[in-house]
């Protein structure tokens, strides 16, 4: 059986599983970009009060290995609250929290870091606030920090294989299954490699676009 | 009129200067001179409200800002009728020179149909021709220093407050840089500068302030260079002149 027979044979199987990966990828970069972008700009604003919460979050979720959480989350946790919850929504989650204070501290950092004397010459050139932040601001912290948020969210597509291990539908979950069945390793998970290169493209080719786009060296000679 | 009156500005303990008043009318060149680190900078900042004084007050036209300041008092920037340039420029990096020079009037809602064609004098005068579509990190300093500066005209000030702006130019830009200055003076502009070049201070400057030790400890025409009645000022002129 070649990895194209695996692939035509068990094409619904692995639709499937790229379809719930994908899922759980949307939830986690949408609440981790969004949410992780509000928290980092709230964190670089109110260094004693919202950057606290967000640099000890981000330290305690960069720590704690992405496995253990997601195990934590799934069994004390629920077992103590004595609920039960879809293993989806549980790693999406996990997924999501550990997205979200990675993000929200890379921003904090770069709000933080931001040269003032930049805000200072828009304040002197009678700019507003508003115009400043649109004009000068959000354009050079966007420069800054998009080549490292699209590298996080490929991490993050990683990172969603953890989901199996909890018995999420995913797509490494599906190769694990068709893999037990039909005993073809190097075939499935060439095949599942190649789905992660067709997911990854994409993104690699719009964070390459991104960067030839809007950033450039900006060091003075 | 920018007034100061009794300005004191320090860190916690350490005041930089104490007690400073002075006056810089519309239509005349103010100079500042003084040893590093005397606070120069810092008097322009005070001047420009970038840094609130401890005490004093600073009237700008008819708005006078009083320190210590009112909590529920409003507190008015006078930009861009006051600008300042800085000694390190803060061009900002992600836009052309143009756009450097350009998006503070774009974006002041006044669509003035001359600032193109002021933009084409001062392209002109300043020589900036060759790299005005470059980036902030694709020319020189001297080139940095001359944008800067066009940043600033291009938003027609009252008041223009500037920090040794022609510390990297050469002997030749600094003449066009001066003579643009007394331009701006016949325009009724007031400008304040702080810089070293005494030549300058002298030749062309209303208003000469010598800054030391946290005092200004003279302040008057250009002859006080020639004949000045401290001795501190006596001792850092000819330390000047002597190194020049």
């Amino acid at each position: 059986m070649t990895i194209l027979d695996i692939l035509i044979r068990y094409h619904s199987a692995f639709l499937e599983g790229l379809g719930v990966t994908l899922r759980l990828c949307s939830i986690v970069w949408f609440s981790g970009l969004a949410g992780g972008v509000f928290l980092g700009i709230m964190g670089g604003h109110n260094p004693k009060g919202w950057g606290r919460f967000v640099r000890g979050s981000a330290f305690l979720f960069s720590a704690l290995p992405a496995l253990v959480i997601l195990f934590w989350l799934h069994y004390p946790a629920q077992a103590a609250m004595e609920v039960v919850i879809d293993p989806f929504y549980t790693a999406a989650l996990t997924m999501s929290l550990i997205n979200l204070f990675a993000v929200s501290e890379s921003v904090r950092q770069a709000v933080v870091d931001f040269p003032k004397q930049y805000i200072v010459s828009g304040r002197v050139c009678g700019m507003s606030i508003r115009q400043i932040v649109r004009y000068i601001q959000f354009p050079i912290l966007f420069r800054q920090l998009v080549p490292g948020l699209m590298v996080l969210q490929v991490s993050m597509l990683h990172i969603s294989l953890f989901a199996s291990l909890i018995s999420v539908e995913e797509i490494f979950r599906v190769a694990q299954r068709i893999n037990s069945m039909i005993y073809k390793p190097i075939e499935i998970y060439t095949a599942l490699a190649f789905f992660f290169l067709l997911v990854c493209l994409p993104i690699h080719l719009f964070a390459d676009f991104l960067q030839r786009r809007y950033t450039r060296d900006f060091s003075e000679r | 009129m920018l007034r100061a009156k009794n300005i004191t500005f320090g860190y916690t303990e350490k005041k930089i200067f104490e007690e400073i008043s002075m006056t810089i009318k519309t239509g005349s060149i103010t100079t500042l001179i003084g040893p590093s680190g005397s606070g120069k900078t810092t008097l322009l900042r005070c001047l420009a409200l970038l840094e609130r004084p401890e005490s004093g007050s600073i009237q700008i036209d008819k708005d006078m800002y009083s320190w210590p300041w009112p909590e529920e008092k409003e507190f008015i920037l006078p930009y861009p009728k006051l600008t300042t340039v800085f000694q390190q420029l803060f061009l900002w990096p992600h836009m052309t020179l143009r756009e450097n020079i350009m998006l503070p009037d774009r974006l002041s809602g006044r669509e003035r149909k001359g600032a193109r064609i002021q933009l084409a004098e001062m392209v002109e005068m300043f020589e900036m021709g060759d790299f005005i579509n470059r980036y902030p990190n694709e020319v020189s300093l001297g080139q940095r220093q001359r944008v800067a500066l066009a940043r600033a005209l291009i938003l027609q000030p009252r008041y223009l407050l500037l920090d040794e702006i022609t510390s990297s130019l050469d002997v030749e830009q600094v003449a066009k840089i001066l003579d643009c200055l007394k331009h701006l003076r016949d325009k009724d502009i007031g400008i304040f500068i702080v810089t070293h070049l005494l030549g300058f201070a002298r030749d062309a400057a209303d208003q000469v302030a010598f800054l030391a030790d946290g005092q200004l400890m003279e302040v008057g025409g250009p002859e006080i260079l020639k004949h000045p009645k401290s001795k501190r000022l006596s001792r850092f002129l000819s330390i000047i002149e002597a190194a020049s």
